[in-house]
């Protein structure tokens, strides 16, 4: 295998291994406002919080100091409640692994499989401060600029948070008889980001719904909001969560994709019928066009597996053994199996799964490849979850939302 | 053949302008919390240009020098780690608030202590004053020529080649060993250090000089021997002026504008 240069830097005084950082977009202020996960580049199951992704759809909001937060809790309750975070902590705590990923992550491979379009990349091509400029200046990119940006991937890490189960909040509040869903609301502000939903459909030559300037909200169905596992989260990989990450309190919503993980929060409102929130019933909605009346919002992820290593890029390959791993996910539960082929999908062989394989966190799995002859090679690798469903999962929508297909490697053996 | 490349330690350049606070009254520019103190990223060509030199030329010798506090030995291990030989940290009290004269004179009385160096090789300007002439004030302390805004430097046969970026374009010049040329960002990316250059870096050598090794008075070097009066620090205010110009007709409109861009010989 032609081998990356381990890139060197100096860490605590030591000569050491330069440690993966994020691909940031940064505004005039010098300050994070999106970034994608090194993820070829990571080893272990959790992202280092400096490398997890950033994708945000309002302006990132101004910090509060945790001693000024107050989280409201109202609606269809019988005790209406303002918590502050100590508050908040008093309650029975959780801590929670899981994968955090953007519904639109990967979106090319649809192009890719579906279309015979330009294969995307996972080493990261994105060019994450030009689109960081056009946010600042709310620029939208034409149908023509969408087609020659590389398309998103590396939008998931994965990490461990802790918080408090949302159902012991609500618990605490009484749910009265007829809730049907949880409307989360941050303090985050602003309009809209267009161009990131042009960029989801792949061109910008249609008219999107503008609702002004809004708070970010998503109402959570009641059955997800009282799953033990949905966290009101203050820390994040062991250490309170970062101002870019949402602080001082976000949620988690384990199996469902990040625009649920609403950040910042400040609101929490109980309701007795599904709120319209714009991002879910205009954006991060399934159908077949911007026009599509039967609009559907996304809710858990599909079932995903990504080959890390090897890369296309690190074709060409000698003869000899290969070790292939990679990462598998599913948005409904644990991972039971992984399937790797190398004939193009006409036979499959079961790859290891390593421990521990647990309900919302990635799994690595691996296997090793024995080959002798040159040629070209097609590497295919298939993941099943435990409530038997088999990738792929989500069909193609027009806001390729959920990619969940099965992307070979394809390498030449010489 | 050795090789002396001077590099200074700045705020990261990336961090945007705006998050800076100029303390008008104390004549200082206020620390930004948490920014990162990295190489100047001429200097860091300049480095880049010493290294193609020994690649060209095994058995040439590079020390990569700075003159600044106690964390300034960060940069000359980057250097290192880069793939330099050996570091020099030039770091006393008294060189504190030095100006580029000052720094010149600190700098020049290090390459002499070194001695027998062929080559000095500095940033076209540091990434933070942007002063331009520390690698000149070199030049002149040590009595020899100096060749600015090199996009391409060899040497051969005693004598240095260097590219210089012109503003319409670049010219060849020659010198004669020893030399002091300054580099400038038309060299192109500088290598990023691997690994295994950055473990052995660890093991190389960094020297730690006060003005009294180099000989020199605590009076002649930083601000007690500087020469430049800061006379004022501010931000300057940027004020842009828009005119329309008037006219019944797009043709109209464009004579007045050819018309006006003349006045102002802009065309």
């Amino acid at each position: 295998m032609p081998r990356r240069e381990i890139e060197g830097d100096w860490v605590l005084g030591w000569p050491d291994r330069k440690r993966p950082t994020l691909i940031a977009g940064k505004d005039a202020q010098g300050r994070v406002i999106n970034g994608r996960a090194p993820i070829t580049d990571l080893e272990g199951l959790i992202t280092p919080t400096d490398a997890y992704y950033v994708v945000n759809q309002l302006e990132v909001p101004e910090p509060i100091h945790p001693d000024d937060w107050v989280l409201s809790v109202g609606g269809e309750v019988d005790r209406p409640l303002e918590l502050s975070l100590k508050e908040l902590q008093k309650l029975p705590g959780r801590t929670v692994r899981a994968v955090t990923e953007c519904a639109g992550n990967d979106a090319g491979f649809f192009d890719y499989l579906g279309k015979g379009g330009k294969k995307p990349s996972r080493i990261n091509q994105q060019d994450m401060q030009k689109r960081a400029a056009m946010r600042e200046q709310n620029e939208v990119p034409s149908t023509d600029e969408i087609g020659n940006e590389s398309t998103t991937t590396c939008a998931v890490s994965a990490g461990e948070f802790t918080g408090v189960p949302l159902a012991e909040v609500l618990k605490k509040a009484g749910l009265k008889p007829g809730a049907v869903a949880v409307r989360l609301e941050g303090f985050d502000r602003g309009q809209p980001d267009l161009a990131v939903q042009y960029r989801s459909v792949g061109r910008s030559d249609f008219k999107l719904v503008d609702p002004g300037v809004i708070n970010y909200e998503k109402g959570l169905p009641l059955a997800k909001a009282l799953h033990p596992d949905t966290l009101l989260a203050w820390s994040m990989n062991g250490e309170y969560l970062l101002h870019i990450h949402g602080a001082p309190v976000r949620a988690v919503v384990p199996g469902w994709s990040g625009n649920w993980w609403a950040k910042w929060l400040q609101k929490i409102e109980v309701l007795n019928t599904m709120p319209e929130c714009y991002y879910q019933k205009h954006y991060f909605a399934y159908g077949n066009s911007p026009e599509d009346p039967h609009k559907e919002m996304i809710t858990a992820m599909g079932v995903r597996c990504i080959i890390i290593a090897p890369l296309d890029e690190d074709s060409p390959l000698e003869c000899g053994s290969h070790k292939i791993r990679g990462l598998a996910w599913s948005g409904m539960g644990s991972i039971t199996r992984v399937e790797v082929s190398l004939d193009g999908g006409k036979t499959w062989q079961d790859a290891h799964l390593e421990e521990p394989r647990e309900r919302w966190l990635w799994v690595r799995w691996s296997y090793l490849w024995e080959v002798d002859r040159p040629g070209a090679y097609r590497i295919m690798a298939r993941a099943s979850d435990e409530t038997g469903r088999v990738q792929p999962q989500i069909p193609w929508n027009y806001q390729r939302k959920h990619f969940d297909g099965i992307v070979p490697t394809d390498v030449t053996i010489v | 053949m050795r090789i002396v490349v001077c590099v200074k330690q700045v705020p990261n350049p990336e961090i945007a302008a705006s998050q800076y606070r100029v303390d008008e009254q104390a004549r200082t520019v206020a620390p930004v919390a948490g920014v990162q103190l990295v190489m100047s990223p001429f200097d860091e060509q300049a480095v880049e240009a010493a290294l193609r030199i020994r690649d060209a030329q095994p058995g040439t010798t590079i020390t990569v020098m700075s003159l600044g506090a106690e964390s300034a030995r960060n940069v000359i291990k980057h250097g290192l780690a880069m793939g330099a030989d050996e570091g020099v940290l030039l770091a006393d009290p008294a060189f504190a608030g030095s100006d580029g004269y000052t720094t010149a004179l600190t700098l020049t009385a290090a390459i002499k202590k070194i001695g027998n160096v062929d080559l000095v090789l500095t940033g076209r300007q540091a990434a933070d004053w942007d002063g331009g002439v520390v690698g000149a004030g070199i030049g002149e302390l040590l009595g020899v020529p100096v060749v600015t805004f090199a996009k391409e430097v060899s040497v051969e046969a005693g004598v240095a080649r260097v590219e210089r970026v012109l503003d319409d374009g670049s010219e060849i010049v020659e010198a004669p060993l020893p030399v002091v040329v300054t580099v400038s960002n038309e060299l192109g990316t500088p290598r990023v250090p691997s690994l295994r250059e950055t473990m052995r870096a660890a093991r190389k050598p960094v020297a730690a000089w006060s003005a009294s090794d180099l000989g020199l008075a605590a009076a002649a070097v930083g601000a007690a021997g500087a020469r430049r009066v800061l006379e004022r620090m501010f931000i300057p205010v940027k004020q842009n002026r828009c005119e329309f110009i008037a006219g019944n007709s797009p043709a109209e409109q464009a004579v007045g504008l050819a018309q006006r861009l003349r006045e102002a010989k802009l065309i």
